[in-house]
């Protein structure tokens, strides 16, 4: 690369090494932890509103910020389905079925993490 | 002499501020093939301050322009607000430091500009929600900031250099 000196190079190999190490050990935390994961808790500005059963198929509605956000839980996986933002950043998103990826709608202040289930999880739903 | 000198930089200054600003208001409406991805175009007005004037003018161009932009927006204090300025205060800082060892091109002063922005913007994001999760997207940001930043240092180098022959 003619536009990168020996030290851009150098710290060009330190952002990805060191990035994708972050990453690995990320990945193997979060499976190691949450293995058999069921739960998705979808939270609107830090406060967490709703607990959802991610064995269940099912359609949620939440309130968010700029209006309603609408979820679906399907084969395991969760996403947001419709909601106002200016660039719809989480519902473009799609499928998630894993932990370590949350779905995050900034301008709704909303949410959603999948998790590892705890005895008597699903406070309620809303259908 | 020196007033005239004065008032000709005071006067470039501000038009980087001012054109850092447009490029933060319009960035967003860029189509990027990739969701929540800039190109961070308004960094390179940053680095021309900082090469042209220095650290403290580089940090006077980044906090006015999210500042201002915010303003204009109507985000400031808002959630948006926090994520932007503590990416700005951490890319600038570590710009800051990397400009000081006298090693780096623009163009790598660039790539840390991009990555260390996204770890600011991440971590406030982290604090905000409070969620440890969200560090999931911090590696896969900072794998996007060195094209980006690339970009952005090439075109910052280009106007340097047309800047320079202007002067």
């Amino acid at each position: 690369m003619k536009h990168l000196n020996r030290f851009d190079q150098w710290l060009v190999i330190i952002l990805i090494v060191g990035s994708t190490l972050l990453y690995g050990s990320i990945s193997w935390l979060i499976n190691a932890s949450n293995s058999g994961q069921r739960v998705a808790i979808v939270s609107y500005k830090d406060q967490e509103i709703l607990r959802i059963d991610m064995s269940i198929d099912a359609n949620y509605v939440v309130q968010g910020t700029l209006g309603e956000v609408f979820i679906e839980v399907k084969d395991q996986s969760i996403r947001v389905e419709k909601e106002t933002s200016p660039l719809n950043i989480c519902s473009i998103q799609g499928w998630v079925s894993s932990s370590l990826v949350p779905i995050t709608c900034l301008p709704n202040h909303i949410l959603i993490v999948i998790v590892a289930p705890k005895e008597g999880d699903i406070d309620f739903e809303v259908k | 002499m020196n007033s005239k000198a004065n008032v000709k930089n005071m006067m470039i200054i501000t038009m980087l501020m001012a054109m850092s600003i447009v490029f933060h208001l319009i960035e967003p409406v860029l189509p990027i093939p990739v969701p929540g991805v800039k190109l961070g175009l308004a960094n390179i007005l940053g680095l021309i301050a900082l090469m042209l004037f220095g650290i403290k003018t580089m940090y006077a161009v980044n906090l006015s322009r999210v500042l201002i932009a915010s303003l204009l927006r109507g985000i400031l204090f808002g959630t948006g607000f926090w994520v932007s300025l503590s990416g700005v205060l951490i890319s600038t800082t570590f710009v800051a430091l990397l400009y000081k060892t006298n090693k780096f091109s623009v163009v790598g002063l660039s790539i840390a500009a991009a990555a260390f922005h996204n770890v600011g913007q991440v971590l406030m994001i982290m604090l905000i929600y409070s969620s440890v999760f969200m560090i999931y997207w911090m590696p896969p940001l900072i794998w996007l900031s060195i094209p980006t930043g690339l970009l952005t240092g090439i075109l910052a180098t280009g106007a340097l250099q047309r800047l320079r022959v202007s002067k």
